[in-house]
C-alpha cells in the first residue's frame, strides 16, 4: 500500500469522524427514543462466543489480527 | 524492518477525538420547585391530566417495555398506590412506547392498578425534560415538583417512600 | 519433496498454530462485546436533584436470571488439508448489579495435513529416509506434512459496573497443547459519556507464550540437522486498544477501535520450509528453514456500523492492518440480520480479505546466493484473498428463552503465486522456465465451516 493510499484512508477516516460529529449536533436521540438500542442484537458482537470462533479460523489462516478486543498471545499462527 | 505509515494512527486519534466531543443530548432535570408542565395524554379508557387530579400529590412515572429496572418499579408502585391512595397519592405511569402493543404486553405481565397513559411521540417526557429511564416526579397539589430521579434502585426505595408519605401528609 | 536427511519426520504448523488464540480472543471478545457496550438506556444512573437526600447510586435492576450458558461447536475442514473440531463452552454467573464473572473452556482437535511452504516440483519424488521410511511427493501439487493435535483452554472474566457510567474488567487466559502453552491476562475499562451516548473504551493485554517445538529449534535458513536448543522458546506479546462507540441516531450506533499488539521472542514457524531453486528458478529437492524477526509490531484500525431498519438490522465493518513486517490488510465484512416469524431470524454474511506479502516472503532461495537475513514461504505471510459466504439461522427451539444457532460459511482463498505467469513471484529470481508450464504455488482453497451455538439464560 503506497503512501498516498494510506494518506487517503487516513483523509476519509477523518472526513467521516468530522462529519459524524458535525451531524451529530443535530441528532441527539432521546432516551425516550432508545427502544431499538435497547434491543439486544443491537450491539457490535452481539454472539461474543461466535466471533471468537470466527476470529480463531481467520488468525490461523490469514497474516493479520486485531479488530477486535485486547488480547494477543496464545497464537503460533502467524 | 519498514514501519507502517504514523498517519493511519494519528488519524484514528484525531477522527476518536472529534467523535468523543461531539455534542450529545443534554437533558438537565428542571430546577428546584419548578412547575409541572400540564398535560392531557390518553389511558386506556379515556385521558388524563393534571387538572383532572386537581388536589392530589401526584407521583408521575416515564416508563418503556424495553426498560429492565421497570419490572422492579412497577410492583414498588403497586404498593405506593395500595398504601398511599387513600392518602391523596395519584400515580400516572406515561409509557412512551412506540407501539402500545409493546406496553400492553408489558402490562399483562406486570399488572398497574394505576393510571397508564401513552405519550408514543415523546412530547410530554420532553416537556418534563426527561435523562434517563425511567424517570419519576413527585408533584405536590400546587402543582411544583418535589423530587425527580431517574433510575429504579430498590434499596433507595424507602426514602422515595418517605417523602410520598411526608407530601400526601401536609 | 524431501525431509533433510537424518531427521526425524517432520510435522509441520498444524491448526493449533492457526488456531492458538481460540483462548485469548475469548477473553478479547467478551472483551469486545463489553468494549462495544450500548449506551444501556436501561441501566440509567439513578441521580436525584433533590438536595435533601444524598445521591443515590447505581439502578440497579432486579436481575430474573442469575446464570448464563453459551456454548458453540466448529466443525471446520479445508478441502484436503485440515480438519478441526472445536467445542466452546461459556458458563456465566451475573448478579443483580450488573457484575458478571465467566469461565469459558475450549478444545481443538485438529487433524489432517498443513503446506510446508516448498514450493511444488514438476515431477514426482521419491526419497528414503533413513529409518527406512519411503515418501513420495507427487508432481505439481503443494508439498503437505499430515499432523494432529490438540489443544486445551481456559479462560475467566470478570466485569463489574461502578458508578453508572464506568465498567472496568479483568481477564486471564491459558491454553496448552503438544508443543505450545500460553498464558496471559487482560485487563480494561468502559467509560459511558454525555448521557450515554458516547463509550469509551481502553484496554491492555500481556500474553506469555512457550515455543516448544517438536525435535528441538532448529537453526534458521539450514537444512535442519543443526539445532539451537532443546528447550522452550518464550514469546511475549503486549496489546492495547482503545476504541470510541457513539450512537448516532436512535436507529444507528457506530464505533471505531485501534489497536497495537507487539510481539518480542520466538516468532517463526518451526515446521515450515522453504524451497532452494536451482539456476533455471525451478525447485530442487533440498528445503531450508525459515527465518523471521524476533520482534513485530502490529497495528489495526477497526470501523463498525449497526444499523436498525424497520425490522432487521445491518453489521457492517472494515478493518484495516498493517505491521512492521511489511503485511498490509483490508478486511470489509458485512451482515444482514432478517426478522422472521416466532422469534427467529436468518442473517447472510459475506466478507472480503485482502492482503499483501510480508516484506522477507519468497517462494524460494536461489542455490548458491547470500542468505537474506529473512525469508518465508508461509502463504499466510503472502499475497492473500479470502472471500467468505454463509448465513446463520437462530430460532428458540422451545417456549423457554433458550436460542439455537445454526451456522454455515463457505471459505474460497487463494493467493498470488503462479510460478513462469504473474513474474516477479520469486522476489527477482528467474520463473520456472518455460517448459514446465505454470505452476500455481498457493492454489484456491475451498473451507467449509459449520458452527451450531445454544445460548440459555437461568
Amino acid at each position: 500500500m503506497s503512501a498516498r493510499v494510506r494518506l487517503l484512508i487516513a483523509r476519509t477516516l477523518l472526513a467521516t469522524a468530522a462529519a459524524a460529529s458535525a451531524g451529530c449536533a443535530a441528532m441527539k436521540v432521546e432516551p425516550w427514543d432508545r427502544d431499538l438500542l435497547a434491543e439486544k442484537k443491537m450491539s457490535f458482537t452481539p454472539a461474543p462466543l461466535e466471533s471468537a470462533i470466527d476470529d480463531h479460523v481467520y488468525f490461523s489462516k490469514e497474516g493479520s489480527t486485531g479488530g477486535q478486543g485486547v488480547g494477543g498471545g496464545g497464537c503460533g499462527c502467524n | 524492518m519498514k514501519r507502517g505509515s504514523p498517519v493511519p494512527a494519528a488519524a484514528f486519534l484525531a477522527a476518536a477525538l472529534l467523535f468523543m466531543l461531539a455534542p450529545g443530548a443534554h437533558a438537565a432535570a428542571p430546577p428546584r420547585g419548578a412547575v409541572a408542565p400540564s398535560f392531557n395524554l390518553p389511558t386506556a379508557t379515556g385521558s388524563v391530566s393534571l387538572d383532572s387530579l386537581r388536589g392530589k400529590v401526584v407521583l408521575v412515572d416515564f416508563w418503556a417495555s424495553w426498560c429492565v429496572p421497570c419490572k422492579s418499579s412497577f410492583p414498588w408502585m403497586t404498593a405506593m398506590h395500595q398504601r398511599y391512595a387513600p392518602k391523596g397519592l395519584a400515580i400516572v405511569a406515561i409509557n412512551v412506547d412506540k407501539s402500545r402493543k409493546s406496553a400492553q404486553e408489558f402490562l399483562e405481565k406486570h399488572p398497574a392498578p394505576f393510571i397508564v397513559a401513552y405519550d408514543p411521540d415523546g412530547k410530554t417526557a420532553k416537556a418534563f425534560h426527561v435523562w434517563g429511564m425511567p424517570t419519576s416526579y413527585l408533584i405536590a397539589p400546587d402543582r411544583s415538583i418535589l423530587f425527580a430521579r431517574s433510575g429504579f434502585d430498590p434499596k433507595h426505595a424507602k426514602d422515595v417512600e418517605a417523602m410520598i408519605a411526608q407530601a400526601c401528609a401536609r | 519433496m524431501t525431509p533433510p536427511p537424518g531427521a526425524t519426520p517432520r510435522r509441520v504448523s498444524p491448526l493449533r498454530a492457526r488456531l492458538g488464540a481460540a483462548a485469548c480472543l475469548l477473553v478479547a471478545a467478551g472483551a469486545r462485546s463489553a468494549a462495544a457496550q450500548l449506551p444501556d438506556s436501561t441501566v440509567a444512573p439513578d441521580t436525584s436533584w433533590n438536595p435533601d437526600s444524598t445521591r443515590a447510586p447505581l439502578a440497579a435492576p432486579a436481575a430474573a436470571y442469575r446464570w448464563q450458558f453459551d456454548g458453540a461447536g466448529l466443525l471446520y475442514s479445508e478441502k484436503g488439508r485440515a480438519k478441526v473440531i472445536e467445542p466452546q463452552a461459556r458458563i456465566t454467573r451475573l448478579f443483580p448489579d450488573g457484575q458478571t464473572l465467566s469461565a469459558t473452556l475450549g478444545l481443538d482437535v485438529i487433524t489432517g495435513a498443513s503446506p510446508t511452504g516448498a514450493i511444488p516440483t514438476t515431477t514426482v519424488q521419491t526419497t528414503t529416509t533413513p529409518s527406512g521410511n519411503v515418501q513420495t511427493q507427487t508432481a505439481n501439487e503443494v508439498p503437505t506434512h499430515p499432523f494432529n493435535d490438540l489443544r486445551t483452554g481456559l479462560d475467566l472474566e470478570w466485569t463489574k459496573p461502578v458508578g453508572g457510567w464506568l465498567t472496568p474488567s479483568l481477564g486471564t487466559h491459558v491454553s496448552m497443547e503438544k508443543d505450545y502453552r500460553s498464558l496471559g491476562g487482560t485487563a480494561k475499562l468502559s467509560v459511558a459519556m454525555m448521557r450515554r451516548l458516547t463509550t469509551l473504551t481502553v484496554g491492555a493485554g500481556y500474553n506469555e507464550d512457550r515455543v516448544d517445538p517438536r525435535g528441538g529449534t532448529r537453526a534458521p535458513l539450514t537444512d535442519g540437522t543443526v539445532l539451537l536448543g532443546t528447550g522452550a522458546n518464550p514469546k511475549r506479546v503486549r496489546s492495547a486498544l482503545a476504541g470510541v462507540s457513539r450512537v448516532l441516531t436512535r436507529r444507528w450506533l457506530f464505533g471505531v477501535t485501534g489497536s497495537r499488539t507487539t510481539e518480542h521472542g520466538y516468532l517463526t514457524d518451526p515446521y515450515k520450509v522453504i524451497s532452494v531453486l536451482d539456476a533455471t528458478g525451478a525447485p530442487t529437492s533440498d528445503v531450508v528453514t525459515e527465518s523471521r524477526p524476533s520482534s513485530r509490531t502490529r497495528d489495526d484500525v477497526l470501523a463498525s456500523s449497526v444499523y436498525h431498519l424497520a425490522q432487521n438490522i445491518l453489521y457492517a465493518s472494515y478493518r484495516y492492518y498493517w505491521d512492521d513486517w511489511g503485511v498490509r490488510s483490508h478486511t470489509a465484512d458485512a451482515r444482514y440480520r432478517v426478522e422472521l416469524p416466532n422469534q427467529s431470524y436468518l442473517q447472510p454474511h459475506i466478507r472480503y480479505y485482502f492482503q499483501t506479502r510480508a516484506n522477507f516472503f519468497q517462494f524460494g532461495l536461489p542455490q548458491g546466493a547470500p542468505l537474506p537475513e529473512f525469508a518465508t514461504s508461509d502463504a499466510r505471510l503472502g499475497d492473500l484473498r479470502t472471500i467468505t459466504l454463509g448465513a446463520t439461522y437462530g430460532f428458540h427451539p422451545h417456549a423457554g428463552p433458550g436460542e439455537v444457532t445454526l451456522r454455515a460459511e463457505y471459505l474460497r482463498q487463494w493467493g498470488k503465486g503462479s510460478g513462469g505467469q504473474d513474474g516477479g513471484e520469486l522476489e527477482g529470481e528467474a520463473a520456472p522456465a518455460a517448459s514446465s508450464g505454470p505452476i500455481d504455488f498457493i492454489p484456491p482453497e475451498s473451507i467449509g465451516s459449520i458452527v451450531v451455538g445454544y445460548s440459555v439464560p437461568f
